[in-house]
């Protein structure tokens, strides 16, 4: 009889409460399986014989231990509110004759249910979806895929562990709460009076100050690797700003509004702003939460997804070619242009072997070399780094005429001490000549757009120059023949061969390997790279940041939502009595629907609007750090981007209308008795 | 001329359950004069509060008709039932029903700016009432900053500010010490003696002794009515007593 006492009563208060213990229920049943699945997967077998696996998986690793931080934080915050609206029921108890530790004992029964029912379903639902989340893995990483369901006995341990560890935390916070308070303390701890809110001009002034700043430092941030630091600085500073102006600014506001006697004295704008300036008292530092969370959503999500929709432009970018091939030539080697037709004609046979054939070729030589570019000459570094200026570095590719004009289908001409010039990515050279080493004074006579190779491009942070020349040999002599230290050549004429195949990936590997293999055999120095070897790696990169992208999108959007519910839940009986009161005063029903709803959408909408504005801004920095990867679709990236937002606003309206529907619900409900 | 005329007023409840009816007003009816002060008297349960309801044109009655300034209020549309309220009633309620989130000058703009007056007609009406209640010094302040008798002094300047047809006080003395009660009663008959006609629902002895004719509901009927006449606060408090001590003992009907 006693024995059942205490759970009959834990199980009762759930009960009684199921409105707010429902949704932090199913927020621990949900973060249970997020935490099941990420260990499943990085724990998962099935990753193993990839070729982008290891990347995935500390990928994932990572993901865990983040999640595990995130997840400790939230439920910590939501489980306050549950406590907040508890005390008046403890309070009562209390006052009826329970002492504290038998109050204890009824809350560790509590969180003992509530513990094991959000284990028990957590680890189900991980189980369950586990298989589907691996499915959809497997499908980001474009691999093949098996539909046998494995158990991960390391990920329930790892889960319940975890879980076991924050929720014991939780209960012993709630113990901290309900010793250090009274019980009468405990039973008035929800109605006692507030002071109006002073208006902070300092903080409200800082943040917008701070903002303002940050946004010009993140859009006139040039380079995003040299200015790491700084684009750090500013993140930590819209955080800052964000919770100033959430906490203070919107105080501010509000005040200069009712100091507008005009706008403040009209029906839809008296109740809706003061009321406002004490629901942004409370829930400033809530919202500007929330709005962190979402930028930090909307900012991954897109970023991740363009990166991954983009992965093949950028695999395009840099293996121009399906079988890529870089041989160089010593200077004095007689034969270079033998042993290129040898190569170009094994190619041709073992495509032919294999049974289909090769298009799209791609070949040209070139001298490529790194230097110094001062007054028009340039001048070879052996080393990047002992260079005092790291801006004025260029990479420089000479290439004959007569191949840039095969390759552009152009019939340029040009006359010796002549040349064309190619500007890639962040060069932008003005002079109208320029001189290679000692070598003669180049003139140039034309710039064009475009060349069929980028790779070099791509590949390299520094500008790159294409020069186009009639006389190579004369042209490249005096660089060729520039020696370091050890009394070697410091830079090579090289060969660049590639071509495209109507093969499958398997095949493609096969024809790659075979030259690769008969190129060593012979003894040239060549690389060879296969855009289908490289494929999974690069999808183990992407795919894995695009995955992890989507999951931590889950879990802050419900984050997100959850927090708003409970402050819109926990309002709601704030709010009763003052509806009440100005309906007797003479308000009509729309009046005050109005009136609600004004406040509603504010609250709701503030923090996904400021989301919206930060991720303007941040948004040709991103494009930057992006085209570091090797993602210049600017159009793709706006695209997805606005997608995002869209997706997110769309999913946060559903989340709006089922709050506000609650929110209608108990303040136009009765009053509450107790 | 009548400012309200109650005919035959009945109310009924259905319990949620829908077996049980309750007649919380059977037949009620009375009429106040322009410029009276009407006590209702009765103990908890004979139906003030519904009637008061009623009155207000918060609740409907299930027969009878209620008429203010001659209009049927039962005739009025939903939609302008709150307008209706706004302009020709004044409340004063037990628990002051001020809003914590306005300053003691907002609560009390709080009908007019319902009613879209602007700023500065608003200010103009509140100078006067502000000064009569002698509330001018604690307009900028807050509701948690105040007393008890100066918040239902604002809720009386909030009553008054729309120079209402009738003001309707629930139980106003009900959450004040005898001082401030003292003040508020003195204050009500101050306002009635410039012509105010004020209708206050009370189980106070006290305060109903400072009303013009006091009228008696016992089980959903109007059960007995006290006129003033020329009778002192003290005489009129004692012929009240003596009412009550008919009506809880049962006398005859």
């Amino acid at each position: 009889m006693k024995i059942g006492f205490y759970p009959k009563l834990a199980w009762m208060g759930i009960r009684r409460n199921s409105q707010l213990y429902t949704p932090y229920l199913l927020t621990c049943i949900g973060m249970v399986t997020m935490s099941y699945i990420v260990s499943f997967l990085a724990n998962s077998p099935l990753l193993d014989p990839l070729s982008g696996s290891s990347v995935m998986k500390e990928f994932l690793r990572i993901g865990f231990v983040v999640f595990s931080v995130f997840a400790l934080i939230f439920l910590f915050y939501t489980n306050s509110f549950l406590i907040r609206r508890r005390k008046k029921e403890l309070g009562l108890y209390n006052i009826l004759g329970m002492g504290k530790k038998h109050l204890a004992l009824v809350l560790l029964w509590e969180a003992a249910m509530m513990g094991a029912i959000s284990l028990a379903g957590g680890v189900f639902c991980g189980i369950t979806l586990s298989k589907f989340s691996e499915l959809v893995l497997m499908n980001l990483l474009k691999e093949d895929i098996d539909f046998t369901l494995r158990l991960s006995g390391t990920a329930i341990t790892q889960t319940l562990g975890l879980f076991a560890v924050i929720f014991g935390l939780i209960f012993l916070n709630t113990l901290r709460q309900l010793h250090v308070t009274s019980p009468v303390a405990l039973l008035h701890s929800e109605d006692f009076g507030e002071k109006p809110p002073k208006t902070n001009w300092p903080m409200a002034l800082a943040g917008a100050l701070l903002l303002a700043a940050a946004y010009w430092i993140a859009v006139s941030i040039q380079d995003p690797v040299s200015a790491i630091l700084w684009f750090m600085i500013a993140v930590i500073m819209v955080i800052i700003a964000t919770y100033l102006l959430f906490i203070a600014g919107s105080v501010a506001i509000c005040r200069i509004l009712q100091k507008n006697k005009r706008y403040y004295y009209k029906t839809n704008h008296f109740v809706s702003v003061s009321s406002m300036i004490y629901r942004m008292r409370r829930n400033g530092a809530g919202l500007a939460s929330i709005c962190i969370l979402c930028t930090m959503v909307l900012v991954t999500l897109s970023s991740t997804t363009c990166l991954y929709l983009g992965a093949e432009d950028s695999l395009r970018q840099s293996y121009p070619r399906n079988i890529y091939l870089d041989l160089s030539v010593e200077r004095d080697q007689e034969d270079a242009v033998t042993i290129q037709q040898q190569i170009q004609q094994y190619a041709q046979k073992v495509v032919e072997q294999a049974g289909t054939n090769l298009f799209n070729e791609l070949s040209y030589s070139a001298v490529s070399y790194r230097g110094k570019l001062e007054n028009g000459e340039l001048t070879l570094q052996n080393s990047l780094y002992n260079s005092a200026d790291y801006n004025q570095l260029y990479d420089v590719m000479v290439v004959p005429l007569e191949d840039y004009n095969r390759l552009m289908g152009t019939q340029e001409t040009l006359e010796p001490g002549q040349a064309l010039l190619y500007l890639g990515k962040d060069s932008n050279y003005t002079g109208e000549s320029i001189q290679l080493e000692d070598g003669e004074s180049l003139q140039i006579v034309k710039k064009v757009d475009g060349f069929a190779d980028y790779q070099m491009d791509r590949a390299l942070m520094r500008p790159v120059i294409y020069l186009f020349v009639e006389d190579f040999d004369a042209v490249t002599e005096p660089m060729l023949s520039v020696l370091d230290e050890n009394g070697a050549p410091m830079t090579d004429l090289h060969w660049y061969y590639g071509f495209d195949l109507e093969a499958s990936e398997q095949q493609q590997i096969g024809i790659y390997q075979q030259i690769q293999d008969w190129v060593l055999e012979n003894g040239y120095s060549a690389k060879c790279q296969s855009v289908a070897e490289e494929r999974s790696v690069f999808y183990g990169l992407y795919g894995g940041l695009f995955f992890l992208g989507i999951l931590f999108g889950i879990v802050f959007i419900f984050a997100a939502v959850l927090i708003i519910y409970y402050k819109q839940v926990s309002e709601g009986y704030e709010d009763r009595a003052r509806f009440e009161i100005l309906r007797k005063v003479g308000m009509t029903g729309r009046e005050i629907r109005q009136s609600i709803n004004s406040q509603v959408l504010t609250v709701f909408f503030l923090p996904l609007l400021t989301a919206g504005v930060h991720l303007g801004f941040a948004f040709p920095l991103i494009y930057k750090v992006l085209s570091v990867f090797g993602l210049i679709n600017l159009s793709l990236l706006l695209a997805v981007t606005v997608g995002c937002y869209l997706i997110f606003a769309l999913f946060y309206i559903l989340v709006y209308r089922i709050t506000s529907g609650s929110y209608y619900k108990i303040v136009s409900g009765p009053k509450e008795t107790l | 001329m009548s400012i309200l005329e109650v005919q035959a007023l009945k109310k009924t409840y259905t319990t949620r359950m829908g077996s049980n009816q309750v007649e919380a007003l059977k037949n009620v009816s009375f009429s106040v004069e322009e410029g009276e002060y009407v006590a209702i008297m009765g103990e908890s349960g004979s139906g003030k509060t519904t009637l008061l309801n009623i009155l207000a044109a918060l609740d409907r009655p299930t027969g009878g008709s209620v008429r203010l300034d001659g209009q049927e209020l039962s005739a009025i549309r939903e939609s302008k039932i709150a307008a209706f309220r706004r302009d020709r009633l004044g409340f004063v309620f037990q628990d002051f029903n001020l809003l914590d989130t306005f300053s003691i000058e907002d609560n009390i703009f709080l009908p007019l700016v319902l009613a879209g007056k602007t700023p500065q007609e608003m200010k103009k009406r509140l100078e006067p009432i502000a000064a009569q209640l002698g509330i001018t010094s604690i307009l900028k302040k807050y509701p948690y900053e105040v007393s008890g008798g100066q918040k239902q002094r604002t809720a009386v300047a909030r009553a008054l500010i729309t120079h209402p047809r009738l003001i309707l006080a629930d139980e106003p003395t009900g959450a004040l010490d005898s001082r401030a009660t003292d003040d508020l009663l003195g204050l009500f008959e101050k306002i009635n003696h410039s012509g105010q006609t004020i209708l206050m629902v009370t189980h106070s002895v006290k305060a109903a002794s400072h009303a013009g004719r006091v009228l008696f509901i016992k089980d959903g009927v109007v059960f007995h009515q006290l006129y003033r006449g020329q009778e002192s606060d003290a005489q009129l408090y004692q012929r009240i007593s003596d009412t009550l001590t008919l009506l809880t003992t049962g006398g005859e009907r």
